[in-house]
């Protein structure tokens, strides 16, 4: 019944010769929103990369284990990144627009796969926008910079921009950090939205939000300075926060330390 | 100062403004110097092309291609620059067409391809390069490049092509250093976006990165051509000093620098006067370069 | 998949691209040498004096002018610059001074050095009456030099953190007294690892002392007044206007040995930087 789509397995994670994460094992179901939690500096950030391999960009990155998409190893050498990122997309921290207009943003993405057609684009960028209810309020100046809009709205052209590579999987890495209430509230509720067609992995340092949007969690923790990140406990997301199976975990939600 | 100083908190605190207002002074003379030296040598330059400027006139001087010195009388002879001129934007816009995407292109490998050793090698190698005398670049291309030129097309092996392939060797770094520092101003978000994207290295490059960093790589080209047009000894060396136009890149010329070092020696009165109108016709070059840097930067604090 | 082939293609031109810059270099770097090696530690060479017409001159007066010359250049350029880059970065409001300050100092970077070799060359040799001789070559270097000086010692400046500033002043410290008494010990390694590297361009700067120091003398020079002879400028004249039947040589042997002093005072520069990058690293 519950569709497994990311599986992984066993996961170390080395900067050179630090170890930022160490033998991580979860799965991550289809269509609903997993959260990952933990104080900063716990590698809920870096694990969260290992999934589109945006580590790949850093040097001296070494993964072990294996994460399956849909039961391929994406570490395998053979397997091809670029199509996993279009397979697994992902939105960032900071709203990270390019500094080109809205619809040049959006329609980055298909143009990467050689996509030209005016029509074809042009249903894209509007269906794209739509699902990340933007659309309403950019639609009349789509032509613009989308280094022009207030934080939120860059964060869902950011949303919109992801969306219209048609991914099976999102990552959001802290997406409501450096945006305010009111927007954040508009993210969450486009998050529940997106969950029906996208599988949704999402990092935060916000425990109310992970307990407000998500299904699943995972928590994190560094125990030793200097120690790699493990992963602590995760389950259901309900179950989590009532009633924590792991004294560490409790201390977390709790507020006792982080 | 000193000793005041140990004399009491009190006395230095007194003292304080006043000796701040004494330091400040010479502080600012220091700073100033950069702007009284151009001052100086606009001056001195435009000084000393006057007389060659008066009697010639300015059309003969600039927009004529005949130059016949006389160096027993030297009222009479012809001082046109105007081949010279052609020979300076000449080797110029061949040395930018080799070493412009040379060098924006190892900016490009050093920023964004090469692994973390070979971009510490190529970018050592780089202001190494920066670094090697004019003089050694210039006997370099006429031991090996003249002969080379000479062997392949029969001809002397002097002229525009050696001075522009040299010259693209001297402009490399220039580009190359300054176009990294471009490339790396773009912030990496960008970058991550686009590659987060499914984006291929090149895509990301020439769809986000180039046009970030559009500006500065237009500048650090604009200040390679500076470099192209102001190099003196390696061009001298291998361009063949000829006091003609040149119509091929096989033809022996000189460009403005060139003539000036190859004539100063024996120049005197006009003739000599004439040389420093080419130095002068060299600083309004370069001034045109530093207001085009300005214009393309606008608002943006450049400082070279 | 097209863009992958793109993708590809253009990863291995940019691979050539700057596989070509370091083969350029490399190239230039092993001929020079391999040609002039031999010459230029042959005793007779580098101690020897030079012959205006016959074979087998040495180029001894000529390393010490460069070495007289730079040292002299640097006498008088470090603390004018960093007198400069204190005012401005220290003292300086923002204003239309400082942008005048700016601009000329873009555009003495800019200009040829042959038009500074002409401006050293009327000042100082003819209508100061000095003649051909070091200090005019240091001082028209000093002023050719003094935007990388400048821009060297502004960014050692920098570096110094804010709290330092803040924490004399607090004490009652003038800005001067804060400025010689924190700043410019602090930053002073700084500056001189950032001068270094400028040596190097002024031991090869030939365009701009061939008329302020002089091109060819026997004797070495002993007096900033003296008529001296740089070996980046006798390299040029040994090849153009040299009467000796052996300039080849001459040259060769010149020029490996200019190399190799350039050599050494970048990788001076290198072993420099990496000591403070080091330091300044572990003091954080």
């Amino acid at each position: 019944m519950m569709e497994k789509k990311i599986a992984i397995d066993s996961l170390n994670m080395n900067y050179g010769s630090f170890r930022a994460i160490e033998d991580v094992t979860l799965d991550i179901l289809s269509r609903h929103i997993t959260a990952l939690i933990g104080p900063s500096g716990c590698g809920k950030s870096t694990l969260i990369r290992c999934l589109n391999r945006m580590n790949d960009l850093i040097d001296g990155v070494r993964v072990e284990g294996r994460v399956l998409l849909d039961g391929d190893n994406i570490y395998e050498p053979t397997y091809d990144a670029i199509t996993l990122r279009r397979r697994v997309g992902m939105v960032f921290q900071r709203p990270n627009p390019f500094p080109k207009s809205i619809y040049e943003n959006v329609a980055y993405g298909p143009k990467l796969t050689g996509m030209r057609g005016k029509d074809e684009l042009d249903y894209i960028v509007e269906e794209s926008l739509k699902k990340a209810a933007l659309w309403d309020e950019v639609k009349t100046n789509l032509r613009e910079s989308g280094l022009n809009l207030s934080g939120g709205q860059q964060q869902r052209l950011c949303i919109a921009r992801v969306i219209a590579v048609q991914p099976e999987v999102i990552l959001f890495d802290e997406p409501c950090s450096a945006i305010d209430p009111v927007a954040t509230q508009l993210i969450e509720d486009l998050m529940a939205e997106l969950k029906k067609n996208y599988t949704i992995v999402i990092v935060t340092h916000n425990m109310q939000q992970a307990a407000r949007i998500s299904d699943y969690t995972a928590f994190m923790l560094v125990e030793r300075q200097g120690e790699p990140g493990r992963m602590i406990e995760y389950g259901d997301t309900n179950a989590m926060f009532t009633n924590p199976k792991d004294e560490r975990t409790e201390r977390y939600i709790t507020g006792r330390f982080g | 100062m000193s000793k005041k100083e140990s004399n009491g908190k009190l006395r230095q605190i007194f003292s304080a403004s006043r000796s701040e207002f004494l330091v400040r002074i010479p502080l600012f003379l220091c700073a100033f110097l950069a702007f009284f030296s151009v001052l100086l040598i606009f001056l001195f330059i435009l000084k000393e092309s006057i007389p060659a400027i008066s009697c010639l006139g300015l059309r003969n001087l600039f927009f004529s291609t005949t130059w016949r010195p006389n160096v027993s009388n030297p009222r009479a002879g012809s001082y046109g620059m105007l081949a010279f001129l052609s020979g300076t934007l000449m080797t110029t816009f061949f040395a930018m067409i080799i070493g412009a995407p040379l060098g924006i292109g190892t900016a490009i490998f050093i920023d964004q391809v090469a692994p973390p050793k070979i971009r510490e090698i190529t970018r050592r190698g780089i202001e190494l390069l920066a670094g090697i005398p004019s003089v050694i670049i210039g006997w370099f291309g006429l031991t090996l490049l003249v002969p080379f030129l000479a062997h392949i097309t029969g001809s002397s092996g002097y002229g525009i092509a050696p001075a522009s392939l040299v010259l693209a060797i001297m402009v490399l770094p220039t580009i190359t250093t300054l176009g990294t520092e471009g490339l790396k101003a773009v912030p990496a978000e960008l970058k991550e976006a686009s590659v987060a994207m499914g984006a291929t290295r090149w895509q990301t490059i020439y769809k986000i990165i180039i046009p970030a960093a559009k500006e500065s790589l237009i500048v650090s080209t604009i200040l390679g051509m500076g470099r192209a047009i102001g190099e003196t000894m390696a061009v001298q060396m291998v361009i063949g000093n000829a006091r003609q136009l040149a119509f091929s890149p096989l033809e022996r010329t000189s460009t403005l620098t060139s003539r000036i070092v190859t004539d100063m020696g024996e120049a005197t009165s006009v003739f000599r006067s004439a040389l420093y109108a080419q130095a002068l016709a060299l600083l309004i070059l370069a001034m045109c370069l530093i207001l085009l840097v300005r214009f393309v930067t606008r608002s943006r604090e450049v400082t070279t | 998949m097209d863009e992958r082939k793109s993708d590809r293609l253009a990863t291995l031109v940019f691979w050539i691209f700057g596989a070509l810059t370091i083969l350029v270099l490399g190239f230039i770097v092993v001929q020079i040498l391999v040609r002039g090696i031999a010459t230029a530690f042959k005793p007779s060479f580098f101690l020897g004096k030079p012959e205006a017409i016959k074979a087998g001159g040495g180029v001894l007066p000529m390393i010490i002018s460069t070495l007289y010359l730079v040292a002299l250049t640097m006498v008088i350029s470090l603390p004018l610059s960093v007198g400069a880059a204190v005012y401005l970065s220290e003292f300086a409001k923002d204003g239309l001074i400082v942008k005048f300050i700016r601009f000329s100092l873009d555009s003495l970077a800019t200009l040829p050095s042959i038009v500074f070799g002409l401006f050293g060359m009327t000042l100082f040799c003819i209508y100061l009456r000095w003649g051909y001789c070091l200090i005019a070559g240091a001082l028209t270097l000093s002023i050719l030099n003094l935007p990388v000086f400048l821009r060297s010692t502004e960014e050692a400046l920098k570096l110094v953190p804010i709290t330092y500033r803040e924490a004399s002043m607090s004490l009652g410290a003038s800005r001067w007294t804060t400025t010689r008494k924190v700043v410019i010990p602090s930053a002073m390694p700084g500056i001189i690892t950032a001068t270094i590297l400028p040596i190097g361009r002024i031991m090869g700067e030939s365009a701009a002392i061939i008329y302020t120091t002089g091109l060819f003398i026997r004797n070495i020079p002993l007096s900033p007044v003296d008529t001296a002879a740089p070996l980046a400028g006798y390299i040029w004249y040994a090849q153009s206007e040299a009467m000796v039947p052996d300039y080849k040589s001459v040259v060769d042997g010149g020029a490996a040995l200019l190399l190799v002093m350039v050599l050494v005072v970048f990788l001076l520069a290198r072993y420099l930087g990496k000591r403070f990058q080091n330091k300044s690293h572990a003091g954080k």
